[in-house]
């Protein structure tokens, strides 16, 4: 099998796997080799991206808007509204004392806001004990999880894994591509997405 | 047919999104026309059906239209979610539905969806498939890949995104798009050559010290 042969079937070989002429052809010939590990790392990579952005507020105020004025959302009058359905105001939940477990993970979500400050700071003794923090705090929460449901712990510890590895590639960027406002922002998307895994952890831990 | 399970761990661990509410109790709730189980809907899931539709049309405006009217016709449909896949599952291939709606409408009428996509020829990644000194071996990191998705020409990136990120099979896509199972494959590996190519280039940059 040549180059030209192996290319032509290349998009199959990589997503389904090849046959043994073309598993010859890419052991024996370097440029076609490369060429199937970058696609192929290009496609794994992609498979890793997360949701990494929210829309404005304008989108939700337009959402509210056109639900009332088709009239599918029942009931929730205002006071004094006479008759119009709206939507209620947002009624803050049942107070509940902060379990054990709640306030720690509140905690650890004030530690992570000052770990992104911190480590602004250019300082590798900030940037080291920064590292520790953040990986001792992803400890203790999963652990905690776990304790009261180890298929959910897994599940966090999974998303952990996922999204500081995420911030790991935002913080390379960002060094390599200083004063990038693109790299920036995906640096700070990242911290807001590992942010809200400790919220939702904290909104777990209320019930 | 088989519907592409969603993406992303986040969406096991959702299913409590807010205190004393899960996702399927919002669900009968919003079928009533529930304003807060709405709202809680929205809340769980706006980040994904945004970053789909930003990643498939690579602008923030229509991005944000486009999730608008995907929730909009979520609630009106809501009635007809009778749970046979997840309601992820549903509402993301709603959302896949109404990007590519939009995109036929901006093209002409006697055109169809894969034609109006088909980049022109000088797009089109060229044969010679570089160097070994200039390739990708090693890391790529993921700021610079979501930054070449942006770039590439509307129909390799949809087809990109759909397959590679957001996990459809070919089939799925061919049935979305109106196109042949083949058409989506060759897309397919056209978008992941010109992503090598410009990872590459952004890479001899670098290396350049520019």
């Amino acid at each position: 099998m040549n180059c030209e042969q192996l290319q032509e079937i290349l998009p199959h070989v990589i997503d389904e796997g090849g046959n043994a002429d073309a598993d010859a052809h890419l052991a024996s010939c370097a440029s076609c080799g490369e060429l199937a590990h970058d696609l192929k790392h290009i496609a794994t990579q992609a498979g890793l991206l997360l949701p990494m952005h929210d829309p404005s507020p304008r989108v939700w105020n337009n959402i509210q808007q056109s639900l009332v004025s088709e009239g599918l959302i029942r009931g929730g009058r205002t006071p004094g509204s006479a008759g119009v359905t709206a939507f209620p105001q947002r009624v803050a939940p049942p107070h509940r004392a902060w379990t054990p477990l709640g306030s720690f993970i509140a905690a650890a979500a004030v530690l992570l806001l000052a770990v992104v400050l911190f480590r602004y700071t250019p300082s590798a003794a900030g940037t080291q004990a920064a590292n520790q923090a953040s990986a001792s705090g992803d400890q203790q929460l999963i652990s905690r999880i776990s304790k009261g449901d180890p298929a959910v712990g897994k599940a966090y510890e999974e998303s952990l894994k996922q999204v500081n590895s995420y911030i790991a590639d935002a913080e390379k960027a960002a060094k390599d591509n200083s004063g990038d406002a693109f790299a920036s922002e995906q640096l700070m998307d990242a911290y807001q997405h590992k942010a809200m895994l400790y919220e939702m952890a904290a909104a777990r831990s209320t019930e | 047919m088989k519907i592409a399970a969603p993406k992303g761990k986040l969406t096991q661990v959702k299913k409590v999104i807010a205190p004393g509410l899960s996702e399927a109790e919002a669900i009968d709730r919003a079928k009533n026309g529930d304003a807060e189980a709405f709202e809680a809907l929205y809340g769980l899931h706006k980040r994904r059906v945004y970053s789909l539709c930003l990643r498939m049309v690579s602008n923030t405006s229509e991005a944000e239209d486009l999730t608008q009217e995907a929730f909009l016709q979520l609630y009106r449909k809501i009635s007809t979610f009778r749970g046979e896949s997840a309601f992820s599952t549903w509402l993301h291939r709603l959302s896949v539905n109404v990007v590519l709606m939009h995109l036929r409408k901006k093209s002409l009428p006697e055109v169809s969806l894969d034609e109006m996509l088909e980049p022109v020829q000088e797009d089109a990644p060229k044969k010679d498939i570089g160097s070994p000194d200039t390739t990708l071996t090693g890391s790529i990191d993921r700021v610079n890949l979501e930054r070449a998705i942006e770039d590439l020409p509307p129909g390799y990136r949809i087809i990109f995104v759909l397959h590679d990120i957001e996990g459809y099979e070919h089939n799925e896509i061919a049935e979305m798009m109106g196109c042949s199972i083949g058409n989506s494959k060759s897309q397919l590996h056209k978008a992941r050559m010109k992503l090598r190519e410009h990872l590459k280039f952004s890479r001899a940059e670098k290396t350049a010290g520019r």
